[in-house]
């Protein structure tokens, strides 16, 4: 008998049942690519839009906005960071704004952000330098030493706040936008999501080329 | 205020999507007392405006834990990612029991690697050259330069791979099991 090794070319059989959840997710994506069959097949993207937004389920960034696919170009992760050293939202930027041109860049964090409650919850209990030992403490140290920076106390929306603030300055000091700025105005705001009541906020700290942007 | 040349004017699109919004919650009202997440699944999909994980599968707010980047990539090395995989599965609210690696079609990261995998081999000279740099040069090694659908299938099955040699869920399966789909 061949021994089951993972490897790309072979299918696993494990003799389970299909899982629940998933022939949920298949099944009514098939519903719903029917019954929305106007909308294929889909051209090329060209969103004006660019969401940096939390992992967290709860803020899936089309179905609260009401978009059809198409509008927004979407990078998420734990806590909608952006560091300038990384590649994979740094990756995200330049395309989205390189080669699809989204007109608009929109950092959105949430209330009850469970990547800004472990920041705070380190910073509270632990004294700097704190541990980069996992990948995780890694991506939530400047966040963790900025809660540490606040002191404790601090309401975690204000700190949903100010870690949208935060993103929003590192978007607007990257590379990217330096380059894009030469040929044409981007601009970069802040939002944050209420899972009480599902709405959006803005922050009103919009910026673009010549500096902060009211509308 | 500064007159730039955008196609339309540069507040509506933001307005737009805020009165969807409001718009939407009021639609929704009922999905506003749930506390706590509980997603089952991690997506790991790509940033492609076409391709929002919710919406295509017709699932409500607190379902997928989700994670998008060009090309729905899971590179060992990078901490965006795993950082999402240790939430995911770690995370005691959390703990998901499926991870999906989900590619698509006219995907236009894969197509970059296409392209640069026919060109001459250089180095990366900026951070989306350096992200599609391992599945460049899968694209060259293979010989899959000029077949997108291949690159695309392949690409997945790559991912998957990541996921299934991640240290994340090499600790979990001494705990209990988590599955990866592609």
């Amino acid at each position: 008998m061949a021994t089951t090794v993972l490897n790309s070319t072979e299918s696993p059989s494990y003799p389970e049942p299909t899982p629940i959840v998933l022939t949920k997710l298949l099944d009514q994506n098939e519903k719903w690519a029917e019954a929305h069959s106007e909308l294929f097949p889909m051209g090329p993207q060209t969103p004006k839009v660019l969401w940096f937004g939390c992992a967290d389920s709860r803020v899936p960034e089309s179905v609260i906005t009401d978009s059809i696919p198409g509008v927004i170009f979407t990078q998420r992760n734990i806590a909608n960071q952006f560091h300038p050293e990384d590649d994979s939202a740094v990756s995200v930027l330049a395309y989205a704004v390189e080669h699809v041109k989204v007109e608009h860049i929109i950092v959105v964090g949430h209330t009850d952000c469970g990547g800004v409650k472990a920041s705070a919850d380190t910073a509270a209990t632990q004294s700097p330098p704190f541990s980069r030992a996992t990948a995780l403490e890694r991506w939530l140290a400047t966040l963790t030493e900025f809660a540490w920076s606040v002191g404790p106390g601090s309401d975690i929306t204000e700190l949903v706040e100010a870690n949208v603030r935060l993103q929003v300055v590192n978007v607007l000091s990257s590379e990217v936008l330096e380059h894009e700025w030469k040929l044409r105005d981007v601009h970069v705001h802040g939002w944050v999501y209420d899972l009480a009541t599902g709405k959006l906020r803005d922050l009103g700290i919009s910026a673009g080329r010549k500096g902060p942007v009211q509308y | 205020m500064t007159s730039t040349f955008l196609p339309s004017p540069p507040s509506k699109i933001l307005s737009d999507l805020l009165n969807r919004n409001e718009k939407w919650t009021e639609a929704n009202s009922g999905l506003f007392l749930q506390e706590t997440q509980s997603p089952k699944v991690l997506w790991i999909g790509c940033a492609d405006s076409r391709v929002p994980e919710s919406v295509i599968t017709n699932f409500e707010p607190g379902m997928i834990f989700t994670h998008r980047n060009i090309a729905n990539q899971f590179h060992a090395d990078d901490d965006n990612a795993i950082s999402v995989l240790i939430y995911a599965v770690e995370n005691p609210k959390m703990r998901v029991d499926h991870i999906i690696v989900v590619g698509h079609t006219r995907c236009g990261g894969v197509e970059a690697c296409c392209k640069a995998a026919q060109a001459d081999d250089s180095p990366p000279a900026n951070a989306l050259q350096r992200w599609l740099a391992p599945l460049t040069e899968f694209a060259r090694n293979n010989g899959l330069g000029g077949d997108l659908s291949a690159l695309l299938e392949a690409n997945v099955r790559m991912q998957v791979d990541n996921v299934l040699k991640s240290e994340v869920l090499e600790r979990e399966w001494g705990i209990r099991d988590v599955h990866v789909h592609g």
